[in-house]
């Protein structure tokens, strides 16, 4: 059993960083980034190419990915999403737009690294083992590190001064404005720190799951799936929504085995009856 | 001067001469008819690995065929083309895809890669007379009454009890456990996997779990199994971007019997995915190891790398459906245009398989479907070590 | 326009569907045409399902469900109790109204991305349900289904058999484009029906609807009932066509492109799902030539559309004229939204 909650834990942790920028974007602008996923899959490639293929140090080719993503999500917002969020009837348009993005990142990151799993050396090697529990040190150190950043986030957001301001942006676009914050220039920060978020993650977990370049789109579905059940646009939620689906994958792939493939089953139908008992999840705003 | 004018005179001789060749090759050259092999499948998404394989080595080898001057078919010499549609693993497009390669006259597709599309695609290729080889194990689409569909691998249900018979026999194996994908090809190769484990008497210790296939950290899964203590671990149907995940995390949970896919797998991607972890990983590594190969192989996996950058190890399956395609065609000329000349010469077609060292190109499955529906291609069980696959043992299926 | 030309443009577009496309393939012999007609036929009938949840305010990413339950209903039919296809195809079609109507109770309470996201997880929900029901045969799927058919009224045969055509792709094709009329028909009618205003008054404001006496709840369930039946209808369709069903067979991913077709069409406007999905469909198969390059072209001619029409397609037209013939936009941002149009419509001339 300690296994087992060790490895919703563990789950949980880097769940919730994936989940951590889909929200924020969400937050600042109502986009639902579909292309998230493919963020994260591009953070593992430029990882895989400077950690794995180039033999550089580990942390620049994080560094790194934090980097090119960044620049990736701000050059997104800025002339993608700003002029179609402005131009657009119904907010709900740049679902297309999100979605074409996905498309074309998945079309980049196929030509430019193939479509074959990629994996990199270990950063640590060995494992932990006691009588009831074994992990291997690379997961301690990512589950670690998983949960330091997602600590420095809600530091950042909590008391910076562009955290001040995407917060107010999140809580009243229109009043926000007036309060004189710069909205263009904070949703572009927040953009790309979105993004610099799924480059991390991806980076991070490159060392241990490796990459493909297809996992996006199933990746954006997971970390939509916890941010609805921690409550959309909220920091706190999608970090809650992150471990309960951690442990819920956990615990539910270990009781209910004996059952064949339900699981999934199971969890999804409990979260479809959560949402209807409480339709914005743990905590979220009450637009959704 | 005279000299000059010669020299000059000669010099003008050479040129006109050699443009004459040249002319001559090209017109030679144009003069190859075209013959269009077809291909739909999988390229893009989380699958595209499986399709890529196959358009990639189809395309290595029409080149190949064609830089040598292309194929003679009864008295006409083809250039071999490749047309290829990505039906993106949706059996709507897989028909829309079939149905493109009816309208551009081609008679020989190879694929879809997956069930679905497999059987979607049948109405089409036999109302439109064309002959399909899908990498896809179900045998509805190859026993009578289809007769159009043409099984392009080893499927499962043939490799996995020669399998566990070994591994019973050599190994010392006696609990089996299984884990699939929860997707149709996974979930019916565990199913015949299940099937023929126990028909060997073995003791199936869990044969329920699955996992979803854009599962990234398979820890969760494996952890009841590995408590179990099989033997004998299979990963069915397993997609080759999943199984170093899935080693690795067994391996790492302290898992220490063995470990086998019936699936074809690349050793690239089992090293970077799971290192020495992935070490004696059995499975049906594709139809050729070093210890087999001819030189002929040899030379296409150096093609292969040259074009693309690197060599997938799926392909030493996907290579022989065109060959197939190609060769059965020059035994028959008339099947060109006419799939039931086609079906004709499968029930005696022979001809030397150029890449092993002794081989032949024959059409099999009367056991599995009571008809030759399927080609036959090395079963070579392979064990990983250190980046490379060691020959267990070579089967062949009848 | 008015009523009358309108007609006159339907019953022209009609005819050319019916007469001229086959006419065309007969032609030029790219016999292929058939089949990408069909499915675009079909799929827009799917997507017109999620457009109507559209219009009541809802993002719906679960058709795919409903498109899935409708095959497997007319596939089990079919097979396991020999009931003709053609009884199966209504069959289906209410079959997920009943379902829709269990499941939409409880979650069109949710709105936003959640009712969005609750959908998307319904579509996962499906496979899976199909994957572990005993009926549905599971992973290994309902291959072999009999082509549909023969109709006969009084000996007289209406539809014949489709086993016995030369060309049964010809015979869907009808079948499809009858069908997709008969929606858009309908879909247009009740668009301008008492029950499509109300309808609109939920886009823009449940709560002000609700309390000027409109029975928000019912106008919620009804409009996803018919949405599903749409889905429905489709997806029995699509298993006779290719005469086998899988668990896989309608996806997330499928659930995307209906929505996403919607959204390219332009949400306001009826014909809106009908002319995104013929644009999605038909250009990824024009773009097959282009080999590894399709998804590349594909996404950025996505892009750049969203950039220059985010309103969809069929805003394109508003450019010029008054805004008379939409009714898409909510009252309050509607002269924002005119004025933005005609922007729009300079900036991209």
């Amino acid at each position: 059993m300690e296994q087992v909650i060790a490895n919703g834990l563990y789950l949980g942790a880097q769940y919730a960083l994936i989940a951590l920028g889909l929200t924020l974007i969400f937050a600042l602008m109502n986009v639902l980034n579909f292309a998230h996923g493919q963020m994260y899959v591009l953070g593992g490639f430029v990882t895989y190419t400077i950690y794995g293929r180039l033999g550089l140090p580990f942390p620049v080719a994080l560094a790194a990915s934090c980097v090119t993503l960044g620049v990736v999500g701000a050059l997104i917002e800025k002339f993608l999403f700003r002029p179609v969020v402005r131009r657009s009837e119904r907010e709900e348009s740049t679902m297309l737009l999100a979605a074409a993005v996905a498309f074309f990142l998945d079309a980049v990151i196929l030509l430019l690294f193939g479509e074959k799993q990629r994996g990199v050396p270990k950063i640590v090697n060995g494992v932990f083992v006691s009588d009831q529990l074994i992990m291997p040190y690379d997961r301690i150190v990512v589950g670690v590190v998983a949960i330091a950043m997602i600590a420095a986030f809600v530091l950042y957001m909590q008391y910076s001064r562009p955290g001040r301001a995407m917060r107010a942006l999140a809580q009243d676009r229109t009043a926000a404005q007036l309060m004189g914050v710069n909205v263009d220039r904070y949703s572009m920060i927040g953009f790309a720190l979105g993004a610099l978020l799924a480059g991390a993650v991806g980076s991070l977990l490159v060392t241990i799951t490796g990459v493909n370049s297809g996992i996006g789109g199933p990746i954006s579905i997971k970390a939509f799936l916890m941010v609805m059940i921690g409550g959309a646009g909220v920091v706190g939620g999608a970090i809650a929504g992150g471990f309960i689906l951690g442990m819920m994958e956990s615990v539910g792939l270990t009781v209910l085995r004996e059952y064949g493939d339900i699981t999934y089953l199971v969890i999804f139908a409990l979260l479809m009856v959560f949402l209807s008992i409480r339709p914005n999840g743990l905590m979220g705003k009450p637009w959704g | 001067m005279i000299s000059r004018r010669i020299a000059l005179k000669s010099m003008a001789l050479g040129a006109a001469s050699a443009l004459a060749i040249a002319g001559m090759l090209a017109s030679a050259q144009a003069e190859n008819k075209k013959l269009k092999i077809g291909f739909v499948g999988v390229t893009s998404g989380p699958a595209a690995a499986w399709g890529t394989s196959n358009v990639r080595s189809m395309q290595v080898r029409a080149d190949w065929l064609n830089e040598k001057g292309g194929v003679k078919i009864g008295d006409d010499t083809y250039d071999i083309e490749i047309v290829t549609f990505d039906d993106q693993k949706d059996p709507k497009r897989a028909i829309a895809g079939m149905e493109k390669m009816a309208e551009q006259g081609i008679h020989y597709v190879v694929g879809p890669n997956v069930d679905d599309g497999a059987a979607a695609v049948r109405p089409v290729a036999e109302s439109k007379g064309i002959i399909y080889f899908p990498y896809s194990f179900p045998k509805a689409l190859y026993t009578p009454p289809a007769s159009n569909a043409v099984l392009g691998m080893v499927a499962n249900y043939q490799s996995a009890p020669a399998i566990y018979k070994y591994l019973k026999e050599n190994k010392g194996v006696t609990k089996v456990a299984f884990v699939a994908a929860n997707e149709s090809d996974p979930l019916s190769q565990r199913d015949g996997g299940v099937e023929a484990a126990k028909a060997l008497g073995l003791e199936v210790v869990a044969q329920n779990d699955t996992y979803p296939n854009d599962t990234r950290d398979f820890t969760p899964v494996l952890t009841p199994i590995v408590q179990l203590k099989p033997d004998l671990l299979v990963l069915s149907g397993v997609a080759p971007a999943n199984a170093p995940l899935l080693i690795r995390a067994a391996r790492e949970l302290g898992y220490e019997g063995l470990i086998s896919a019936e699936t074809a797998q690349d050793a690239t991607v089992l090293q970077e995915g799971a290192g020495e972890l992935a070490n004696g990983f059995i499975s049906v590594g594709g139809a050729s190891t070093p210890e087999i190969r001819s030189p002929e192989m040899e030379e296409f996996i150096d093609r292969y790398t040259k074009k693309y950058g690197e060599y997938n190890d799926e392909s030493n399956t996907k290579v022989y459906a065109l060959e197939y395609i190609v060769e059965t065609l020059k035994a028959n000329p008339a099947a060109i245009d006419n799939v039931e000349e086609y079906k004709k010469t499968m029930e005696t077609f022979s001809a030397p398989n150029p890449f092993v060292k002794e081989g032949t190109l024959k059409y099999v499955g009367m056991t599995s479907f009571g008809q030759k529906r399927q080609i036959s291609v090395p079963m070579v069980v392979t064990e990983f070590k250190d980046g490379k696959f060691d020959t267990l043992f070579v089967g062949e299926v009848d | 326009m008015t009523a009358t030309a309108k007609l006159f443009a339907s019953a022209a577009l009609l005819l050319l569907l019916l007469v001229g496309v086959p006419l065309f393939i007969n032609a030029t012999g790219r016999s292929d045409l058939y089949y990408t007609l069909t499915s675009v036929a079909l799929l827009s009938i799917i997507s017109a399902g999620v457009w109507i949840t559209f219009y009541i305010g809802r993002i719906n990413i679960g058709q795919g469900a409903y498109a899935l339950m409708g095959g497997y209903v007319s596939a089990i039919l079919v097979m396991e109790y020999g009931v003709s296809f053609w009884v199966t195809l209504p069959l289906a079609g209410l079959f997920c109204m009943a379902a829709s109507v269990l499941i939409g109770l409880p979650i069109l309470r949710l709105r936003g991305v959640y009712f969005a996201m609750v959908t998307l997880v319904l579509t996962e929900v499906a496979r899976l349900l199909a994957l572990a029901l005993p009926i549905t045969n599971g992973a290994k799927g309902i291959v072999s289904i009999p082509q549909p058919g023969r109709i006969g009224l009084f000996g007289l045969t209406i539809v014949p058999d489709f086993a016995t055509l030369a060309n049964p792709r010809f015979a869907f094709y009808v079948v499809s484009v009858l069908l997709m009329a008969l929606c858009f028909a309908a879909l247009y009618r009740l668009k301008n029906s008492r029950i499509g205003q109300l309808c609109q008054s939920l886009q823009q404001n449940e709560e002000l609807a609700s309390s000027i006496g409109v029975n928000i709840t019912y106008l919620r369930v009804l409009a996803y009932a018919i949405s599903s039946f749409l889905g429905g209808v489709g997806g029995a369709m699509f298993a006779a066509i290719s005469q086998s069903i899988y668990p896989s067979s309608f996806t997330v991913a499928d659930s995307i492109n209906f929505m996403l077709n919607c959204f390219l069409g332009g949400l306001g406007y009826v014909f809106g799902p009908m002319l995104g999905t013929f644009v999605l469909y038909f250009g990824w198969d024009l773009l097959f030539q282009t080999g590894e390059f399709q998804l590349l072209i594909f996404s950025t001619i996505l892009i750049a559309l969203m950039l220059l029409l985010p309103n969809g397609l069929l805003s394109l037209r508003l450019s010029g004229r008054p805004k008379a013939t939409a009714a898409a936009p909510p009252a309050h941002r509607q002269e924002e939204a005119q004025a933005r149009s005609t922007a729009a419509g300079r900036a991209s001339s």
